[in-house]
């Protein structure tokens, strides 16, 4: 680790360990956003601890550790900040969101968002998020999120039963009365694999090499 | 001895127990449903696990929901297959790719990638294979052996005696993590915080809920796993381009012959007991395992220098390490109910949703339970050298796999995997929420694994903490005046002492230097 941080650009001004400056102050922050909660509970005596005592003195523990990380940031050279990029987090946060207000609908005020089930909230957020990447192929996207959806509808909801909703009833209701539940269900997982089949032999696809193999074969060649 | 071999008889006739299913169209036929499981769990462990970038506990948080279906046995024996398969697929990855699943893999790639690149892939997997089934054997035999006498010493434990072990186990983990020593306590202080949210069961008062009502139970575990461990994973990855090592030479033969046989003979033996015995050290001493192995054998090695170089017994006994080790983390969760990582951390997370309280209990209460794992251990391990070696053509397919198709999809399963614990969409929200927080807390060089473990021990340690302090009235001394538990706190004080030394910092940031 040691020899990271020599190969690292000299940090300017007094802050010399950036990363640890922010971890610590962000540390220092959370413990006295934790005093702050426990500041109206009662602490009690070690004889009979109260419910703040222990997470009272967590938080100090944790303000000490912040403060000495943080100290320590402006002492000594350490890692600068890694680079993050917030459009990853950003797509991945609003996919797992969408699934969570559609999967069966989510009141928001006066707006009630419709419940779209697994087959619906499904596909549609892995394919909001795979978007995360600057790497997107919508076509690919596509194929993988309906038919891993109908794989989804196969094994959560007729295999395992699992008290997941998997559609709208009003989807439901399209099919005929003497359907039972499990019929519905692999009909269902069945017209997302014909969907994705059709994509896939009616959409043409771009020939890139799908991801990067290094060919070099020298020793020393590693992530 | 006897008693030995009636606790085994149990547990194999646990796992080879005929169940009746009824299969439609066929009516009920009885079927070995635990091999079944077992054999299922194996599989699908490591296909998750073979995939680059998906270690052994965001396959276990991701796959957890397909064992509700069955009783806890089934549904454990289950999720140990779906680790050591994880585990196992791991290594795969570790040889073909260079790329470590998770730390404990990241000495095979030193080794055994170098093998996959001389064209001797094969021979890497079929030894890594062959030592992990070596390990694994005498792992099972040993858990069986010190799994009762252990469960004996833990019913004397007092709760001052529970408190001061879970000290050690957190200080062996804030020595063990990698990275900064401060890093990893003010992790494990703000894990234990963390499991201080909600209600305060002695007094009924709320705590740090902001008056929600999804608080007043506390943070649930599963989606604090899987944000950190599944979500933040994939943020990580994101950031990375994506360069794959992939060996393109052929993999090869798979079964050594008897000149890399006798190479690996001794190196397997060593790597087992090193492992083995690393691996019940409370706060993840399985991590140590693999290292020492290679250490060791590059110690006694008649020529060091053909070690990182495609050395065999530098892949054989580091993976019988490896695997011996994984496998004895079970001791401490199985006789004390404490978990020594966060794979066991998920484990207990998963026994609690199937209604079984971890702890020395579970081998009187659940006898068959208890046996039945064990003994699916070995099972598991026979059925991994039985699935993985004709299947490496697979495997090798799967390596291929872009990750900008991998991260939807396990994107999707870790959305459908919370969702179907309790049906929350809040629960959903809370992924993404832990996800966005591990990435950065990532970003910042602190390491989420002594977080998961602060926080699944943290409601345990205030629990025995109060006990113990009522007991002796109020009285700090007691933790010092009990024999057990005063030997375990001054362990736990010289480790953190040595570890703070500057010449033994100076070697850990070796041994755990950037993978």
């Amino acid at each position: 680790m040691a020899a990271e941080v020599g190969k690292s650009p000299a940090p300017s001004g007094i802050v010399k360990g950036p990363q640890a400056v922010v971890g610590g102050l962000a540390l220092v922050a959370l413990a006295l956003f934790a005093l702050w909660l426990v500041s109206d509970l009662s602490q009690g005596t070690l004889r009979s601890m109260g419910p703040a005592m222990l997470p009272r003195w967590l938080a100090i523990g944790v303000g000490i550790c912040g403060a000495v990380l943080a100290a320590s940031g402006f002492m000594r050279e350490g890692h600068p900040i890694e680079p993050f990029t917030l459009r990853g987090p950003g797509m991945v946060v609003v996919g797992i969101v969408f699934f969570a207000v559609t999967i069966r609908g989510f009141d928001l005020g006066p707006i009630r968002i419709p419940q779209l089930g697994m087959c619906g909230a499904g596909p549609l957020a892995m394919f909001i998020g795979g978007f995360a990447t600057r790497d997107v192929r919508w076509r690919d996207l596509l194929i993988l999120a309906l038919a891993l959806t109908a794989a989804c509808v196969m094994l959560f909801g007729d295999m395992l039963n699992l008290p997941i909703p998997l559609y709208p009833q009003w989807f439901s209701d399209l099919y005929p009365a003497s359907f039972n539940n499990d019929t519905r269900m692999r009909v269902t997982a069945g017209i997302l694999v014909v969907i994705a089949a059709l994509v896939y032999f009616l959409v043409p696809g771009s020939k890139d090499p799908s991801i990067n193999v290094v060919v070099d074969d020298t020793p020393g060649v590693q992530r | 001895m006897g008693e030995l071999l009636g606790h085994l008889a149990l547990g194999f006739s646990t796992v080879f127990n005929f169940v009746p299913v009824d299969i439609p169209g066929l009516g009920t036929i009885p079927i070995p449903l635990n091999i079944l499981l077992c054999f299922v769990g194996c599989l699908v462990g490591t296909l998750v696990g073979v995939l680059p970038g998906v270690g052994p506990v965001a396959s276990i948080a991701m796959l957890l929901p397909i064992t509700f279906k069955f009783d806890p046995t089934g549904a454990l024996i289950m999720l140990a297959g779906i680790y050591y398969g994880a585990q196992y697929g791991g290594s795969t990855t570790a040889i073909l790719v260079n790329i470590p699943g998770e730390a404990t893999a990241v000495v095979t790639t030193l080794d055994g990638h170098q093998m996959a690149k001389k064209g001797r892939a094969g021979v890497a997997l079929g030894i890594a294979a062959i030592g992990s089934f070596f390990a694994g054997c005498v792992a099972t035999v040993f858990i069986a052996a010190v799994g009762a006498p252990l469960t004996k010493l833990a019913l004397i434990f007092g709760p001052a005696e529970y408190f001061s072990l879970m000290v050690m186990g957190l200080v062996f983990a804030v020595v063990l993590a990698r990275g900064s020593i401060l890093k990893a306590i003010a992790m494990i202080l703000v894990g234990i915080l963390m499991s201080t949210v909600g209600t305060d069961l002695e007094t009924g008062q709320e705590r740090m809920t902001f008056g929600q009502q999804f608080l007043s139970d506390g943070i649930d575990f599963s989606t604090l796993a899987m944000g950190l461990f599944g979500i933040a994973e994939i943020l990580r990855n994101l950031d990375n381009t994506e360069t794959r090592d992939v060996v393109r030479k052929a993999i090869g033969r798979l079964l050594p012959n008897m000149q890399d046989m006798k190479e690996s003979a001794l190196p397997i033996v060593r790597g087992t007991f090193i492992g083995g015995i690393l691996g019940i050290l409370p706060g993840n001493g399985a991590v140590l395992g693999p290292f020492a192995s290679y250490t060791i054998e590059k110690k006694l090695a008649k020529d060091p220098s053909r070690f990182g170089r495609g050395a065999i017994e530098g892949v054989a006994g580091p993976e019988s390490a490896n695997n011996a080790g994984a496998q004895t983390s079970f001791i401490p969760l199985l006789t004390l109910g404490i978990p020594p990582n966060a794979v066991m951390a998920l484990m207990v997370g998963a026994m609690t949703i199937h209604g079984i309280v971890p702890g020395p209990q579970v081998m009187t209460k659940n006898a068959d339970l208890f046996w039945g794992m064990i003994a699916s251990m070995w099972v598991g391990n026979l059925m991994l050298l039985v699935i993985n070696l004709p299947m490496v053509g697979l495997w090798v397919k799967l390596l291929k796999v872009p990750y900008r198709l991998m991260f939807p999809a396990i994107m999707m399963f870790c959305c459908i995997g919370i969702y179907s614990i309790n049906s929350l969409p809040t629960d959903v929200m809370f992924i993404a929420f832990f996800g966005v927080i591990g990435y950065f807390l990532i970003k910042l060089g602190f390491e989420p694994a002594p977080l998961l473990l602060g926080f699944v021990l943290g409601k345990l340690m205030e629990e025995n903490l109060r006990r113990a302090l009522i007991i002796s009235r109020g009285d700090m001394m007691t933790f010092i005046e009990r024999p057990l538990s005063g030997v375990l706190l001054a362990v736990a004080v010289i480790l953190l002492v040595v570890a703070l030394l500057p010449s033994i910092r100076k070697s850990r940031d070796e041994v755990f230097v950037e993978d």
